[in-house]
């Protein structure tokens, strides 16, 4: 696929000339799904929308190293994940001082979930899960990482995520298959030395 | 984990259709033999499940407060341009060239130090053994010259004067 062409190569051009109405146009039509990958991430509304206002300012500062190589979405996408981990990294260096790790959304779930008799996983459970696979997640490169999120959250097919990155489909394959590997050996060594 | 499996192994994950009928026979077949590859398949399974987690939930309504473009303007402006030095500052491999060129700097210039007095203490030593035998060391620049003070002087005279006194005795006896 070519990234050079489209109708979206020219919204970026506009915006790399500094028109701030394609600028305008880029966050309307990405801020709800950048809004969606934070807050799927985080799962912490205020923090979305502060992640989502920097994640378009780095748009903004960094869409002159554009290089059309991969498509926009794919571009922002890997912005929006690297603003996470960003956060993450950061709130982790606060909480060491004074800061819990659990959040009032966190708190309101635990309070509204039900025992788990019905076979499913607690609340509880769940978010240390989450926290284990966001952990891991950090082990492997932005590159693995942005490609793996986007084949499991969003749901993308080998075949799409080649389109989307300007990589042929055995590349993904082989990225993809590392990035596994790499994940597997990282909980090996975590639960190793738990 | 074998060639078999690791070459599907995203058809096997997401149970695609997308690899040809046969080759995931074959995949399906190595997996119910081979125990090393079936416990890696099925690890991976499971991460891939924690990492389907971080999808936002189905009812997510994702709407932002009124406002937003404008306020991403307000960080814009409040941010300006990022300049060389932000690179520096804010990445984290930015830090590290920092940290490391400083840390190289003060290598360089311990090594100067230490180096330019080393060659003074060897000019000094050359020069020492260089000097003919029984040539004393001429008060100079690098040498600081030894003070003939009063006592030196009296000490001089009076065993001058004690040579003059025995030579007269002699002189007299003879």
């Amino acid at each position: 696929m070519d990234h050079k062409t489209s109708e979206e190569a020219a919204l970026v051009r506009r915006v790399q000339a500094r028109d701030e109405m394609a600028f305008r146009e880029v966050v309307e039509r990405y801020q709800s799904k950048v809004f969606s990958i934070i807050f799927g991430i985080l799962r912490n509304r205020n923090d979305a929308e502060d992640i989502a206002q920097q994640v378009f300012a780095k748009v903004y500062f960094s869409i002159k190293n554009f290089d059309f190589r991969s498509s926009l979405l794919t571009w922002i996408y890997k912005i929006t994940v690297n603003e996470c981990y960003d956060y993450l990294r950061k709130k982790r260096v606060r909480k060491l001082v004074y800061e819990s790790d659990f959040s009032q959304e966190d708190a309101q779930r635990m309070e509204a979930s039900e025992p788990a008799v019905d076979g499913s996983v607690p609340a509880d459970t769940r978010l240390a899960q989450r926290d284990l696979i966001l952990k891991l997640l950090s082990k492997v490169s932005e590159e693995e990482r942005s490609l793996i999120l986007l084949k499991e959250v969003e749901g993308h097919s080998v075949e799409e995520l080649a389109g989307m990155t300007g990589l042929n489909e055995n590349t993904i394959k082989v990225k993809l298959f590392r990035t596994r590997q790499k994940l597997l050996r990282a909980a090996g060594r975590l639960t190793r030395t738990r | 984990m074998h060639r078999e499996i690791r070459h599907h192994i995203e058809d096997v994950l997401t149970g695609s259709q997308a690899g040809s009928r046969d080759t995931l026979k074959d995949a399906r077949e190595h997996l119910a033999q081979c125990d090393e590859c079936r416990s890696e398949v099925q690890g991976m399974q499971e991460q891939t499940a924690l990492i389907r987690e971080l999808r936002a939930p189905e009812d997510f309504a994702a709407e932002l407060r009124p406002g937003f473009y404008a306020r991403v303007m307000e960080r814009i402006e409040a941010e300006g341009p990022i300049s060389i030095w932000n690179l520096f500052i804010e990445s984290a491999f930015g830090r590290r060239i920092a940290v490391a060129s400083l840390a190289l700097a003060l290598l360089i210039g311990v090594y100067v130090v230490t180096a330019e007095r080393s060659v003074e203490d060897s000019t000094l030593a050359l020069e020492s053994q260089q000097l003919p035998a029984g040539q004393t060391i001429v008060a100079g620049e690098d040498a600081p010259a030894r003070e003939i003070t009063q006592v030196d002087q009296l000490q001089t005279d009076q065993s001058s004067e004690d040579a003059v006194l025995a030579n007269l005795v002699t002189y007299r006896e003879q």
